[in-house]
């Protein structure tokens, strides 16, 4: 049993005739210990299918209209309130792109751990545990910095932080949603070398989200790609990132600038990402696709099987 | 002759050092900068947050007053004009920035936004002559004439930032000062712009100093690279050679850090310890000495000066050798 699976999820926000659908039919699988890579555009629904793992987009406005997410089997959308407090922050911990805005300020670091803690493990919350957390998370001089309050802390340290208080709770599975966007390159690279650390130290699971595609072949196993709501291309990182499949992938790789190679002028997408209740019918990419066809206008694409282990919502991948 | 010179440029902020203290301490926001920048060409200039860049790219153009130092366009000093000859030199430089939407007024049409642009400096009074002006502006930056009429808002963002360069190019300038202006944007909408902005730069004989954190970006853009770091530049030089093999620790360091998407790259890793410094209080010494992987004791005392290590090649760094 794969610890996380959601299957053909949708979801709205509104109802009747204003529902706009942001997530339609994603379907990804997630084992102990593997990391996943859900990488897109802003507004392609990333977070919002992230944060439905532990249900926490807010409904309304959403709906979930169809679909499973099975967390270690049993489905997140029939859960009780008890049940899904049980799945946050203990089974499934978050970190986000702004630690600024998840940390209270007016707490000293120290406490929030604890009360995370008392919350999921409540004979742990002890000083010495959260001075262990800390120093995994490679807070330097962890003693003297519980103590201290969020405002005193760089971004990176309070990335540290947050990433501290997620696995307060022994997660098997850590949902980051673009934990280094907000980060200068530097400190990115030590988040995301923390976090290599860690899924091999500790084995946890991660989903980790990202618009950077540089970023998944740090980390990911494997990468699923999204846009306007669907997934287009899943594949083992390695390959996906050596070999893409769909337009969109390929697109996307082509028109960001190497820091080796040179070429004159970047192979630019046309267009703009569309926007939620604007999405084009047919293939949603196809108005911006290098080959997109007449016949691609008119029905969604199935997401097939191309090659093992290879899913691709194009048939003329191979064009 | 160097279009823009810059020379020992300094900008402090004063800040006050608490809620009841009235003693004053300053940022160093930019701390001794000298460059230049040639008709035609793309400068690029990268640090990290904080580092200085926005703060060096407004002063350049007189948005913000240095504290000390020199500009020199064209030959000409700005510091030693009157109002009247600084106000007609300014329309040769323009800025655009990360945000195009919080520098766009919300409440004016686009045709206004760049006919105010042309009423400042007087280039179209005639009613169909400004009319003119613009539809050719909107169709050099790729947006349809007929939506001149239209609010910031009933635009994407990769849109507002053609409203921002149309805007910019209105006065005709020699030099834009491009504050990140692809930041903020869609992945896959950066490289239109991009690509709109080497387009201009060939039909229209522009220069720019392009400030980005993306080394990718700037490397693809610029012809030459200056690395600032807390408030001055610590490596300068041409672009490719910059990112192909860098002389400073921490050009190395930026260099490795950036993600990329070969999965096959060899890259060795420098991950830097430690966080950057406050530029209130700069560590002494070489300021990037306690991030710095292989600092020495001297390091700590002595200030490195920018020095040419290869040709075209400066870097402050004391333990950067010399190629002959
Ligand atoms: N609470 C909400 N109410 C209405 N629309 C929302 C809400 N949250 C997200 N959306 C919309 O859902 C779409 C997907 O959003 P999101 O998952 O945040 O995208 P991403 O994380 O990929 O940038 C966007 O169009 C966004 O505007
Ligand atoms: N008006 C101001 N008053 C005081 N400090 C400022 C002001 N503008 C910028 N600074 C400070 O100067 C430094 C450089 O800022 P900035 O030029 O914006 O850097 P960058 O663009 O590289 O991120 C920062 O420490 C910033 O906080
Ligand atoms: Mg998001
Ligand atoms: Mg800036």
């Amino acid at each position: 049993m794969p610890l996380l699976e959601i299957k053909n999820l949708q979801l709205d926000f509104g109802r009747g005739a204003k529902a706009l659908r942001a997530v339609d039919g994603v379907s990804l699988r997630l084992e102990a210990s593997e990391t996943l890579c859900l990488v897109g555009e802003s507004g392609s629904g990333k977070s919002v299918t992230a944060l439905s793992v532990a249900r926490l987009v807010p409904s309304p406005p959403a709906h979930y209209v169809g679909g499973e997410i099975l967390v270690e089997g049993r489905d997140v959308l029939k859960m009780s309130k008890p049940e899904l407090r049980e799945i946050r922050g203990g089974v499934v911990s978050y970190v986000f792109q702004e630690p600024g805005a998840s940390l209270n300020p007016v707490f000293r670091v120290g406490h929030q751990i604890k009360e995370s803690l008392k919350l999921h493990r409540p004979t742990a919350a002890t000083d010495t545990e959260v001075i262990r957390l800390l120093k995994l998370v490679g807070i330097p001089a962890p003693e003297s910095r519980i103590k201290s309050y969020p405002h005193e802390m760089s971004g990176g340290m309070q990335q540290r932080v947050m990433i501290a208080m997620a696995l307060a709770s022994q997660p098997k599975l850590l949902i980051a949603d673009e934990p280094t966007t907000a980060l200068d390159v530097t400190i990115q690279a030590q988040i995301i070398e923390l976090l290599r650390e860690l899924k091999q130290r500790l084995g946890m699971a991660i989903l980790l989200i990202t618009h950077n595609l540089g970023i998944v072949g740090d980390l990911a196993d494997r990468v699923a790609v999204m846009y306007a709501g669907q997934i287009v291309e899943t594949d083992a990182a390695r390959e996906l990132l050596q070999r893409p499949l769909h337009p969109y992938t390929r697109a996307l790789m082509h028109s960001v600038p190497s820091l080796t190679a040179h070429v004159e002028r970047l192979t630019a997408i046309p267009g703009n990402v569309p926007r939620l209740g604007a999405f084009p019918g047919g293939c949603r990419f196809h108005p911006r696709c290098p080959i997109a066809r007449s016949e691609c206008a008119n029905a969604i694409p199935e997401l097939v099987e191309v090659e093992p282990q290879r899913w691709v919502r194009c048939p003329l991948w191979q064009t | 002759m160097n279009l823009l010179k810059v020379q020992n440029l300094k900008v402090h902020f004063p800040v006050k050092r608490g809620p009841f203290s009235r003693e004053r301490e300053f940022v160093r926001a930019v701390d001794g900068v000298s460059f230049f920048v040639a008709t035609g060409e793309t400068v690029g200039l990268v640090g990290e947050s904080g580092c200085g860049k926005t703060t060096l790219g407004r002063a350049v153009i007189k948005l913000i007053e240095p504290t000390d130092g020199r500009i020199f366009f064209n030959g000409e000093n700005l510091a030693a004009l009157d109002a009247e000859t600084l106000r007609a030199r300014r329309q040769k430089f323009q800025m655009i920035f990360q945000d195009p939407y919080g520098s766009l007024d919300s409440r004016m049409t686009v045709a206004n936004i760049i006919g105010e642009a042309l009423d400042i400096h007087r280039l179209a009074p005639a009613p169909a002559a400004r009319r003119e002006r613009i539809e050719n502006l909107l169709n050099d930056v790729g947006l349809d004439p007929s939506h001149a009429q239209r609010y910031p808002h009933e635009f994407s963002g990769g849109q507002r930032q053609r409203i921002g360069i149309a805007r910019a190019l209105a006065v005709e300038p020699k030099l834009i000062v491009c504050d990140e202006p692809v930041s903020a944007l869609d992945v896959s909408v950066q490289a239109q712009i991009i690509n709109l902005l080497q387009d201009l730069q060939r039909a229209r004989g522009l220069a720019y100093l392009f400030v980005a954190h993306d080394l990718a970006v700037v490397r693809h853009i610029s012809q030459r690279i200056l690395v600032m770091y807390l408030g001055r530049i610590v490596e300068s030089g041409d672009a490719k050679e910059i990112c192909r093999s860098p002389k400073h620790p921490y050009t190395q360091a930026l260099i490795s850090a950036v993600p990329v998407v070969d999965p096959d790259s060899k890259r060795q890793r420098i991950i830097l310890a430690g966080d950057v410094p406050s530029p209130i209080h700069p560590p002494g010494g070489c300021p990037f000495h306690p991030r710095c992987p292989v600092a020495e004791a001297r390091c700590k005392t002595e200030v490195p000066a920018l020095r040419e290590v290869a040709p075209g090649r400066h870097t402050a760094c004391h333990l950067a050798t010399v190629e002959k």
